[in-house]
């Protein structure tokens, strides 16, 4: 009996004792389990502290510069994080509010030392262009009392200098520095062709319907100063051989358009893309972003259409360069008083021939008859081609019936002033005029007499009247 | 062309055509200009056009033409020479007023006379 006793307490013991040790095994091994599970969390803190670090010299050295210089550079990569799970989701948008804070406090900045550059650009700017406009005047006055053709060269050095100085002042968000009234359109297109170096080469067709249309008051500096630009650039990107032809036309939504072309070497698609951007009139251009040497005219265009309403495109032209059209919309536009007389370097409208469709022709014979002056201008033109073209036509016979049909003074002594070149043929005629022409005597005559006057009245200095009254006197003479 | 206040839009030197000094003679401010029988051709410009509108009636001088198209006469010369070297005008040298008459020559002149006697 005692012996179960003894066997069943040891049982017992051996039992107990065995779960004891197991639980103590487990303990243990639960000790360990933690033990391993904090190192490995402070492991893993410390990587994450350590990507962290990482991120943040990223952040530093890489992402930050990087997000400046894509500011001014816009193809340039701008880094992100370095591994983006090796950080949680909260640093990682820290980390990209910094970038964006760097970016937002670099471009107030930028914008900030724009705006002084553009102030102090504006000042000196103005200053230059009102002395410009004096020496002007001055150079205006002078063309007018002396004879020199380099007085007419200066003039031109000048207006070159006040494009470049208005141009920056628009750029720098000036006023165009002067105020015109209406002016016309092709006064205008004239205007800014004067502005451009190679000038000579622009050639400006005027397919306008109304000869008088013109541009409202306040857009006629703006619209000029922005031509000028076009032309600058048309013909700075051509070659000096070619011609660089600007056509003047008005749409059937009575707006007008004008056309540049050049047969340059075009544009790639960067630059194309600049030029677009631009055109299509930002709110704001920075001098910053023009580049060295700052390339202004587009961006001038660019301010002005901003403000003043007009429109440009650019596209590749048949000319094998480029084309810049330029659209005035209607409210821009306006008609000439009739009382201010166009300049004679004007070109006179081209309907009727040549591209000229018949349907443009329609609507201007009403215009035409409406408003005298527009019609006065368009018939000279006729009859001198018309006129010539006859006599040099016909055969010598129909001189014989000319002289009787108009007025004869003036034609008869041309035509034997004429008739030498086509002596050969008619050696008979040609013996008259040879021996003195009416000039000849007509200058002889009144040579001896002023010869004679100038005698009498001894030591007056010959006068300046005689000489400009003898042309006409002689020409009085030679009528009868 | 008057010089206003403003800017003067379209400048004189425009009709140079980009030239320093007009190509052929030079022409005085009073050399007269005659139109010749000469047709022009289409393409002329609207200024040389005017110009020879101008003289179709009679002559002028050159510094008459300046002030009728209200341009200076350095320009008007540019283009007078254009149409005088495509043979559309005649220019003529203006008439020299004639200068004192030579005393010395007069005397001489007297002492023959008086030697005829």
């Amino acid at each position: 009996m005692l012996g179960w006793i003894v066997a069943l307490v040891a049982v017992a013991v051996a039992t107990s004792s065995a779960v004891r040790t197991y639980q103590a095994r487990r303990e243990a091994y639960g000790a360990s389990a933690r033990a391993e599970l904090n190192e490995r969390q402070a492991k893993a803190a410390e990587a994450r502290t350590l990507a962290l670090t990482e991120e943040i010299r990223q952040l530093a050295r890489r992402r930050i510069p990087a997000a400046a210089t894509a500011l001014s550079h816009r193809t340039a990569p701008v880094p992100g994080l370095r591994e983006a799970a090796g950080i949680d989701g909260e640093a990682a948008r820290l980390l990209g509010e910094a970038v964006q804070a760097a970016r937002t406090a670099v471009l107030e900045e930028r914008g900030r030392v724009d705006a002084a550059a553009r102030s102090a650009m504006r000042g000196t700017s103005a200053k230059i262009q009102s002395l410009l406009n004096q020496s002007q005047h001055l150079l205006h006055e002078l063309q007018h009392e002396y004879d020199d053709p380099r007085i007419l060269q200066l003039d031109f050095r000048n207006e070159l200098a006040l494009r470049r100085t208005q141009a920056t002042a628009v750029l720098c968000d000036a006023w165009p520095g002067l105020a015109r009234q209406n002016s016309s359109l092709v006064e205008v297109v004239l205007g800014a062709q004067s502005r451009v170096p190679g000038y000579e080469r622009i050639k400006v067709a005027n397919h306008l319907r109304q000869e008088r249309l013109a541009l409202v008051a306040r857009a006629a500096e703006p619209l000029a100063i922005a031509l000028a630009e076009l032309l600058a650039n048309a013909t700075a990107y051509s070659h000096p051989d070619t011609e660089v032809p600007v056509t003047v036309q008005q749409t059937a939504g009575r707006g007008a358009l004008i056309l540049v072309d050049d047969a340059g070497i075009g544009m790639d698609d960067d630059a194309l893309e600049r030029a677009r951007t631009l055109l299509s009139g930002p709110s704001e251009v920075l001098l910053t972003e023009l580049g060295d040497p700052p390339r202004t005219g587009f961006a001038v265009v660019g301010r002005l259409i901003a403000r003043y309403g007009f429109s440009c495109h650019i596209e590749s032209s048949p000319y094998g360069g480029m084309r810049t059209i330029l659209r005035i919309p209607a409210h821009l536009l306006t008609v000439m008083d009739d009382d201010r007389a166009l300049s004679v370097l004007a070109p006179k409208p081209v309907h009727a021939r040549g591209t000229g469709a018949p349907e443009p022709s329609g609507p201007q014979d009403p215009a035409a008859t409406t408003g005298p002056v527009g019609h006065l201008p368009a018939e000279p033109v006729a009859p001198t081609s018309a006129e010539p073209a006859e006599p040099a036509g016909r055969a010598p016979a129909a001189e014989a019936e000319a002289p009787p049909a108009e007025l004869p003074t003036r034609r008869r002594r041309a035509r034997r002033t004429d008739s030498p070149e086509p002596s050969t043929t008619r050696p008979q005629t040609v013996e008259e005029p040879t021996l003195r022409t009416p000039e000849q005597a007509g200058a002889a005559w009144a040579a001896l007499q002023e010869g004679t006057l100038s005698g009498r009245k001894a030591p007056g200095p010959p006068a300046q009247a005689p000489p400009a009254a003898s042309p006409s006197d002689d020409l009085g003479d030679d009528e009868t | 062309m008057t010089p206003g206040p403003g800017r003067r839009l379209i400048p004189a030197y425009l009709v140079t055509g980009g030239r320093s000094a007009p190509t052929g003679p030079a022409l005085d401010r009073l050399a007269v200009l005659i139109r010749t029988e000469s047709s022009l051709p289409p393409d002329t410009g609207s200024e040389q056009r005017r110009l020879c509108e101008l003289l179709e009636p009679g002559a002028l001088t050159v510094v008459e033409c300046a002030a009728h198209l209200e341009l200076p006469v350095s320009a008007t010369v540019f283009l007078a020479t254009d149409l005088v070297a495509a043979g559309h005008l005649h220019a003529r040298p203006p008439i020299p007023s004639a200068g004192e008459i030579a005393r010395s020559l007069v005397e001489r002149l007297l002492v023959g006379l008086r030697s005829l006697h």
